[in-house]
């Protein structure tokens, strides 16, 4: 009985061995830098073994001169996706056998025999790859194939053989189950474990990509691979600071970003506005109708929004055909294409775009008044004016200041796409905002270490910024926003 | 009949009553001055909302002559669908058209699902470890990494170029789980007890209970879902670089738009123009127009459906946690 009890514990804490194991082993598999497959130099940088195992045509993308050349056999390029593919679905069911450890002794045991054959095939995967690599390296053209061995070899290896041997052991630690016992396992569990692949989605599509700010702290150009070699420290920092060009950009871009920003905070009272004096319409069909109606430009892309402005602005359109055909003006003028007012013109279009939308949570705010408040107002002699700015404005000042406070906070990040597709030879300079920069420059150009500094400084100036936006509510009314 | 004292004096007090009452409420001529501007100032605005989609519309079903002359602008003239017709031929349209169609259905539907099921398991107390994974999932609403992070990891990933790469980002949307864990939470308990009791498990009770009574809020966020999905273009923009054929209609029209305008470089380099050159070089801007057109009618067609949708997202919106 003792002996099965010590057997149970030690099993407990191999099986946290074994979990973690696998979870490395996993993330491995996100991991370019570490792909074993990558045994050439013709294979893309950027893939990782997860890739290499999913995609063929990814995999030997850059192969086509090669094989042409007969510098590498296509059999040397299949042995390597099958081994690759082989070691992704040794690693998923190796997966698929922790997340079987936290069930009941039947689960336990139907976990370890998958554990063991999962990590037995990943082995065997990494074998093939070593053989493809060592066909690979007798190639007559060593410098054109670059033929490699990647450093991620041996860690991901030595984890598979850890987990194998530990789950060998697991079986031998493991008590016997009576036949009639069923899969079990326990609800917190089991919850958990549905829960996890929307984790997993999480992890890696929003997690994930925190890794991606090391390349701030690299010469990096697209395509090159990350070496310690190249490893800068703060000297993009610095460029952001020291380099009189782009300190030019900055302050430029911060300019614009900053002023429309201004601009829409400004004028942030109009969609309050807008709902207090639509709600003094008495009539319920003509309020229904402005509703319906303004809302739908929040309802269109920025496209469409161009697309608008064009069919009404631009040479052929509504406007200049119309005062053209009055005789106002002698032939038609593209008032897209001016570089003046361009602030005010974004701020335009995105009222037009969003005032009626926003309008919605003070028009439902408002309906929410008490009417008795308004009666006693007019037996007081209240007039309509006076009516609006003492009742019905001071009941909706709570949601303003929760508003104002997030667009205060959302300072830096007007987004791109207004400003990229307004965006033309004449305004370019004054409609440039920090997103649309870093878009440009790092995308368009490809500087991706200066333009990765850039998003992670706005990332932490935003949540900073958030954050103090939630400690100023909280400490004035008590409430926090997020 | 005669009237008795007392009834007489009622009639006369409610009179009198309606009276004063009509008075106080009468309006003085401020009022209407009040009113007029307020309704004309919102019709004008309600117009221009509206206006611009009205004149789209008329230039794509116009005489294509007429809208080149700019005779076009309130009234429409020489009705005719061939614009439309003729963007069939388009071959790089109809496959943009079914990118989006297929990017809204699909995204949306996986959206809308992965929201249920996490709006439900997020409000079981049992959960191992739910206040911190809950918490894991909903911080990466106010954090993320930034553009460029954001795009080299999809390229790590290999999404880049594929049709996922609008799919799979999106099946995880912490802003629609909320709404629907805080839509759960106000269904009652005992539903789900007296299910459990019948010894239904969790998987049961949220397609045989939870799903079905979360319909209002589910269709709520696969409205808004579906709009986004269709309306979004800087993915296809920044992800789709080396794959045309994958290009979303957002992303057509705007290089469509972009174009510049046949007939303005025609008049530039001086040449003649003759009719037929003028009649095929001006349909690039009834082109713009009817491309326009079919990238929004969708939403026009969804938008009275939407409409009762709005209050109950935006408000629920307000309450998080």
């Amino acid at each position: 009985m003792n002996q099965k009890k010590a057997n149970k514990s030690v099993s407990d804490i191999v099986y946290y061995v074994i979990r973690i194991a696998i979870l490395i082993s996993v993330i491995f598999l996100f991991i370019p830098n570490l792909n074993p497959a990558r045994i050439s130099g013709l294979i893309n940088r950027n893939m990782s073994l997860f890739t290499s195992g999913l995609s063929y045509s990814s995999l030997t993308d850059g192969f086509g001169r090669a094989i042409k050349k007969e510098w590498v056999y296509p059999s040397t390029l299949q042995i390597l996706y099958v081994s690759a593919l082989a070691t992704c679905l040794g690693l998923i069911a190796t997966a698929a056998s922790a997340c079987m450890s936290v069930g009941n002794v039947k689960f336990k045991k139907l976990g370890n025999l998958i554990a063991v054959i999962g990590s037995a095939v990943e082995i065997g995967g990494m074998v093939g790859i070593y053989i493809a690599y060592n066909q690979i390296s007798q190639t007559t053209k060593a410098n054109k194939v670059e033929p490699m061995f990647s450093k991620g070899y041996w860690l991901i290896i030595a984890v598979a053989v850890l987990v194998l041997v530990l789950s060998i052991v697991q079986i031998l630690l493991l008590a016997k189950t009576k036949a009639e016992e069923k899969f079990e396992m326990q609800t917190k569990f089991r919850l958990f474990l549905m829960y996890m692949p929307f984790l997993c989605l999480v992890a890696v599509f929003s997690y994930l990509p925190l890794l991606g700010w090391r390349y701030a702290f690299f010469d990096y150009k697209v395509g090159d691979t990350l070496s310690f070699e190249k490893f800068v420290g703060f000297k993009w920092f610095a460029e952001l600071v020291k380099n009189p060009a782009t300190v030019r950009d900055i302050v430029k871009v911060l300019k614009n970003t900053l002023g429309m920003s201004m601009i829409g905070i400004a004028t942030s009272w109009l969609p309050m506005a807008f709902a207090i004096f639509l709600s003094e319409v008495k009539s319920v069909r003509f309020k229904r109708f402005v509703q319906t109606f303004t809302t739908i430009p929040n309802f269109i892309s920025w496209v469409l929004v161009y697309a608008i402005a064009f069919c009404i602005f631009s040479t052929e359109g509504f406007l200049s055909s119309l005062l053209v055909n009055m005789g106002v003006w002698s032939e038609g003028q593209n008032l897209l294409m001016s570089g003046s007012h361009t602030w005010i013109k974004m701020w335009a279009w995105g009222t037009w775009k969003g005032v009626g939308w926003s309008a919605i949570i003070y028009i439902a705010a408002i309906s929410g008044i008490d009417q008795q408040l308004y009666e006693a107002a007019t037996v007081d002699g209240a007039g309509r004016f006076q009516r609006m700015w003492n009742i019905t404005v001071p009941s909706l000042v709570p949601t303003f200041c929760v508003l104002l406070l997030m667009s205060i906070a959302n300072i830096l990040s007007n987004g791109m796409d207004q400003y990229l597709v307004f965006k033309n030879a004449t305004n370019a300079d004054v409609i440039r905002v920090l997103d649309l920069y870093v878009y440009e420059l790092g995308i368009g150009q490809g500087s991706i270490p200066l333009t990765t500094v850039v998003s992670m400084l706005k990332s932490i100036i935003s949540v900073t910024l958030l954050f103090a936006a939630n400690g100023v509510s909280k400490a004035i009314r008590g409430e926090s926003i997020v | 009949m005669a009237k008795t004292a007392q009834e007489k004096a009622d009639l006369k007090a409610e009179k009198q009553y309606e009276k004063t009452h009509k008075k106080r409420f009468k309006a003085t001529p401020g009022d209407i001055i009040f009113n007029i501007l307020n309704y004309s100032i919102f019709t004008l605005f309600t117009l221009a909302c509206v206006f611009p989609f009205y004149y789209l519309f008329i230039n794509t079903i116009s005489d294509n002559e007429l809208v080149a002359k700019g005779m076009i602008n309130f009234v429409p003239r020489g009705l005719h669908i061939g614009n439309y017709t003729a963007l069939l031929n388009v071959g790089d349209l109809s496959s943009a058209f079914l990118v989006s169609i297929s990017r809204t259905v699909l995204g949306t539907a996986l959206m809308v699902m992965a929201s249920g099921l996490v709006g439900y398991l997020v409000t079981k107390q049992e959960m191992w470890g739910r206040k911190f994974f809950y918490r894991f999932l909903i911080i990466t609403m106010y954090f993320n990494a930034g553009l460029i992070p954001w795009f080299l990891n999809m390229q790590m990933l290999g999404l880049t170029n594929t049709f996922w790469a609008y799919i799979i980002p999106g099946i995880v949307a912490p802003y629609n789980i909320i709404l629907v864990k805080t839509y759960i939470e106000s269904i009652p308990a005992e539903l789900e007890e007296s299910a459990s009791m019948d010894g239904a498990t969790h998987m049961t009770v949220f397609r045989k209970i939870i799903w079905p009574l979360s319909k209002p809020i589910l269709a709520t966020i696969a409205i808004f879902g579906a709009v986004g999905n269709w309306n979004s273009f800087t993915d296809s923009l920044m992800l789709m670089s080396s794959a045309p054929k994958l290009y979303t209609l957002q992303h057509r029209l705007y290089i469509y738009l972009n174009q510049a305008s046949n007939l303005s470089a025609l008049m530039e380099s001086g040449g003649q123009v003759s009719e037929a050159v003028l009649k095929s070089a001006l349909s690039g801007k009834v082109i713009k127009y009817t491309i326009s057109m079919v990238t929004v009618i969708p939403i026009l067609l969804v938008y009275p459906f939407m409409q009762r949708y709005f209050e109950k997202g935006i408000m629920l919106g307000a309450v998080k946690g």
